[in-house]
């Protein structure tokens, strides 16, 4: 069984446990499942976007608009809702759609014009937090202080609970990864995004419409920011302009210390789900023992360098001895 | 082998982790018992929450918050993240709850968006308080108020007519902040865009710029505006790093006070330079110092357990006796025997005169 | 004809059609932004930028990334800021800040060469631990009050050019030189271009990489003092996020993030267009709230028509080659 689990999952697994066990010895709080559980919360959105960018990376691309998109389709909902006076759950849906179209836009220019991902979905970054002021500005709603009001029934989509004791965003957090892992990991379209990302002109060849594939990527990734707007706005009972635009950094933290290749072809939603986690409970943990949340990063940083120096190192001893001996070694990196 | 591997991480893990916990070690003393009573001072634990960390203004609170923690014996964590958003805060207040701390202090990024996080707080008997930046007057029992809208609105505007020699004239001019999302410097600038019209109906407002409150974009920014507007006559800035950014800009511009009125809010510590060599006349601030002090305070003496009701007076080592007012000289329609508005004293115009008497 | 074709596949020439158009657009809007003087402040301004943008080409031309390069320009402007506001001597700054972006540039090398770690995840991680270690450093205050003689020097000029502009453009044509003509130079794009290649052609390609990172750092943290100089203050923040504008102005300007191709001019007009961006919206005198939309959509409109005309140009020049060869069958026959 432990066999078909990849090495790397496995040690990220372990690291969580052991990151619950010694949180837990500094503030026994940290123990308790509530706590515990709620914290999803906080990274909810993180995660659901970092499942669907782990496809763009794995087909080597990279969507760095995800965050802004969160505003965007925020402020769609909440505009259309509160003041167009729309259904709450129609809006919920247009919101979704309109990132599914923010996507659609990075991945035709991705894929059929064929411009870097990175200046793309930067641009868009730009763009689709612009056009979110924008709109707020043109409903005459006032920027600053965030379209409220909604309806108890839409406030619970993400702080209500299952059987009152899972928070839905738990719930979420599971639905959204099965549809992950099931996408990329137990269908052929999953086998496509693996061959575009290994090579793309091979794919080709194999007669894989890999435009498709790298535009179906992004629209993905879009969605999956509307979703997460949707699901923001509902835990803040607000919705603003400015909403996600720090989750850049939180997304591609997540993703590559999921052990997926920056470069394409390799990685899994597994890895990033677990990656997700132990970020979080980082998180979580270092502030319930007392450090201040401005020195997290440190944290943050230190992990992601010395657990990937552990990634996909068939002897990590032997680099620390021939870092510290200094050894000549000749052969470059292939997987940098 | 890899046994020995995932041995390796381990201790890695734990030793990186105790080398952070080891840094903080005076702050993470146990606060379990959270039992009924009296509390020794000593118990008790205020978490300070600022809009952002590495910001002066907030620091500055920050001084004050621990300087009053100090003398009177409670504990203050300062919890701020480097962007101030609101997912962040809301980030920050649920780890105060889960980590029992008995009372928050915080300046609030939006009015309504930390609600949720806020009720679970009240829930967990945490008290709330605000400064700078309020919330919802639902969800906290004291808001220390540095000024309402109205006040600092027509402070801005009264700190630029002030100088100019004919104020009733057309004049043109230009604000200058951070964005249009950060809700206390809007409301302000909406109160007073309000006040012009009324008072000095020729000014004329020629441009709206944001700084991003990054100091590279506010200072290209800021001469952008001068270049752009070569006849602009008064700039408003009510930003702690537009407005340092636009002294900047000017200054590089060979401008001078008699040329443009350049005027807003910022620590004095970040324009002593620009007031003494003749690049602006003044500018405004309240004493955040103070503010954070007396922030902590409040919400040490309602974690104590004390009462504290609309009218009623506390008495703040130092910082003397303040009042507690009703909500609606915020505007507000919430009333509520237990929620209300302590204003700070004062507010201080800096000038040449005056700004080296102030550190923060 | 085909020689218009041939100067449009220059991939400087077109960053610099780009960079006119856009000044002439905005020109017409409001002719101020075409005045010598703002076209001044443009360039000063984006010399920050442009160190960035240098030291980042030589990363990327080896296909590598350096994503840590804004936390080093907060920290070296820290560093340096307080040890010249505490009296200090301004070449003790700038060899403080030297040091701090080749020690910094060092652990990025070697933990991407020797550890094998992606450049992208060793320096978003340096990244997050060099914010900190800054706040650490500076306890979370700004470096305010820098004094007037440290200022001056990113003002001073020279024939009524800035002395600093004139300094940073001879060093980019340098920098140009060294990896176009010198043959230690374009080691860097062979490696970016193909490693395994490199690698039996006998290049020392670690040690190229490490050095690629050292530049880019040193770069950074040269960058710093110029903020320090130009800015005057130095907040805890100082540098969020420049690496995105970086990496994005080196791709306008035609360098490859996925190695072997580019140039440090093109890099550096790139920087001058990401920079321009931000003047020209206040030119416009459109309401600010535009200013994010504007942006995007500018630096998408420019990419895209930069690889239209890249794609028309090669297919042109295709079937000319073709054409070519064809007539020279057929004289041969």
């Amino acid at each position: 069984m432990l066999k078909k689990i990849p090495k790397w999952n496995l040690v990220l697994l372990v690291t969580l446990i052991s990151e619950i066990v010694i949180f837990g010895l500094i503030n026994p709080r940290f123990w308790n499942m509530n706590v515990l559980l709620n914290s999803f919360n906080d990274f909810i959105g993180i995660a659901i976007i970092a499942f669907f960018v782990t496809f763009v990376i794995i087909t080597g691309g990279i969507d760095i608009s995800g965050g802004s998109i969160i505003g965007l389709t925020s402020v769609v909902a909440g505009i259309s809702s509160q003041v167009m006076g729309l259904n709450i759950w129609l809006a919920v849906v247009l919101a979704i759609v309109v990132g599914g179209l923010c996507g659609l836009l990075n991945g035709l220019f991705i894929a059929y014009a064929k411009v870097q991902a990175m200046v793309i979905t930067l641009g868009g970054m730009l763009l689709y937090s612009g056009i979110a002021l924008v709109l707020v500005g043109i409903s005459g709603a006032s920027t600053y202080e965030g379209i409220s009001g909604f309806s108890q029934g839409f406030i619970n989509l993400a702080n209500g609970k299952l059987f009152g004791i899972l928070p839905h965003s738990v719930v979420l957090f599971i639905v959204v990864f099965i549809i992950a892992y099931i996408l990329l990991h137990r269908t052929r379209y999953g086998r496509y995004i693996y061959l575009t990302g290994i090579n793309q002109n091979a794919a080709e060849y194999s007669g894989i419409d890999t435009r498709k594939i790298i535009t179906s990527t992004y629209v993905l990734s879009g969605l999956s920011a509307g979703l997460a707007g949707v699901i923001l706005t509902s835990y803040l009972g607000s919705a603003r302009a400015d909403f996600g635009g720090e989750y850049l950094m939180p997304i591609l933290t997540a993703i590559v210390l999921g052990g997926t290749l920056i470069t394409g072809g390799k990685g899994g939603v597994v890895g990033t789900a677990l990656a997700c986690i132990i970020v979080g409970f980082l998180k979580l943990g270092l502030q319930m023992g007392g450090v201040q949340t401005q020195y997290i990063g440190l944290a943050i940083g230190l992990l992601l360098i010395i657990s990937v120096a552990f990634l996909g190192i068939p002897n990590f001893k032997s680099n620390v001895s021939r870092l510290l001996g200094m050894k000549k070694s000749r052969g470059g990196n292939l997987n940098a | 082998m890899r046994k020995s591997k995932l041995y390796k991480l381990l201790t890695g893990t734990i030793l990186a982790t105790m080398l952070l916990a080891a840094c903080n070690s005076e702050d993470a003393g146990s606060k379990t018992d959270k039992g009924s009573g009296e509390k020794e001072a000593s118990d008790i634990e205020v978490v300070f929450i600022p809009k952002m960390t590495g910001n002066a203004f907030f620091e500055s609170g920050n001084n004050g918050a621990q300087a009053m923690a100090e003398k009177v014996g409670f504990k203050v964590k300062y919890d701020g993240a480097p962007e101030g958003t609101v997912a962040n805060q809301v980030q920050i207040i649920n780890s105060a709850v889960n980590s029992g701390a008995d009372a928050i202090a915080i300046s609030s990024v939006s009015f309504d968006g930390l609600n949720q996080a806020l009720q679970k707080a009240l829930d967990a008997g945490i008290k709330v308080v605000t400064w700078d930046s309020d919330v919802d007057p639902k969800y906290r029992s004291a808001y220390i108020n540095q000024g309402t809208p109205e006040i600092l609105g027509k402070m801005l505007v009264d700190m630029a007519a002030g100088q100019l020699e004919n104020p009733d004239d057309a004049q043109q001019v230009a604000w200058f902040y951070s964005s249009p999302t950060v809700p206390d410097q809007n409301s302000w600038v909406e109160y007073a865009e309000k006040y012009i019209a009324e008072k000095y109906p020729k000014w004329e407002l020629v441009t709206k710029q944001y700084g991003e409150g990054n100091e590279q974009v506010s200072l290209q920014v800021g001469e952008s505006i001068l270049d752009t507007y070569p006849d602009i006559d008064v700039i408003i800035c009510p930003d702690s790093t537009a407005l340092p950014a636009m002294a900047q800009a000017a200054q590089n511009k060979g401008l001078d006070k008699d040329d443009v009125i350049i005027t807003g809010f910022a620590s004095p510590n970040s324009m002593r330079q620009y007031i003494e060599k003749g690049t602006i006349e003044n500018h405004g601030l309240w004493d955040v110092t103070d503010q954070g002090a007396l922030a902590v305070y409040i919400a040490y003496h309602l974690a104590q357990g004390n009462d504290l009701k609309v009218g009623d007076s506390v008495d703040v080592p130092e910082l003397g006796k303040v009042t507690v007012e009703p909500n609606t000289i915020q505007g507000y329609d919430y009333e509520a025997e237990d929620s209300g508005i302590i204003v700070l004293p004062e507010r201080i115009v800096f000038t040449k005169e005056n700004t080296s008497d102030y550190d923060f | 004809m085909s020689k218009i074709i041939g100067f449009m596949k220059h991939r400087e020439f077109r960053t610099v059609a780009f960079l006119i158009a856009l000044f002439l657009i905005v020109g017409l809007v409001n002719s101020d932004f075409i005045s010598i003087g703002n076209i001044q402040n443009s360039l000063k301004n984006s010399l920050l930028y442009i160190v960035l943008a240098v030291g980042m080409s030589f990363v990327l031309l080896t296909g590598n990334i350096d994503i840590s390069v804004g936390g080093v320009v907060g920290l070296s402007a820290a560093v340096s800021g307080m040890i010249i506001r505490d009296g200090g001597s301004i070449i003790l700054a700038v060899i403080a800040a030297i040091a701090i972006g080749a020690f910094i540039g060092l652990i990025n090398g070697l933990g991407v060469t020797k550890l094998k770690i992606s450049s992208f995840i060793m320096t978003l991680g340096m990244n997050e631990i060099v914010r900190v270690i800054q706040v650490i450093y500076t306890d979370g205050q700004w470096v305010e009050n820098l004094p007037e003689t440290f200022k001056k020097i990113s003002q001073l000029s020279f024939l009524g050019i800035n002395s600093l502009a004139i300094i940073v453009i001879a060093a980019v044509i340098v920098v140009h030189l060294y990896l176009s003509n010198s043959k230690s130079g374009r080691y860097f794009a062979a490696i970016g271009d193909n490693e395994d290649g490199s690698i039996l052609i006998g290049i020392p390609v670690n040690k190229f990489k490490v050095l690629s990172f050292v530049i880019s750092s040193v770069c950074a943290s040269l960058a710093g003092l110029i903020f320090a100089s130009q800015i005057g203050f130095i907040s805890t923040t100082a540098g969020l996020g420049i690496e995105m504008t970086v990496i994005a102005a080196a791709v306008l300007g035609g360098v490859s993030l996925s190695g072997g191709i580019g140039s440090v001019i093109g890099a550096s007009i790139g920087a001058i267009i990401m920079t321009s961006i931000n003047s020209a919206l206040v030119f416009l005198k459109v309401p600010a709230f535009w200013n994010a939309a504007i942006s995007g959509s500018l630096l998408i409109i420019i990419v895209v028509t930069d690889v239209l005309i890249a794609r028309r140009a090669n297919k042109k020049a295709k079937t000319e080659r073709l054409n070519a060869r064809i007539s020279n069958l057929q004289e041969e026959v």
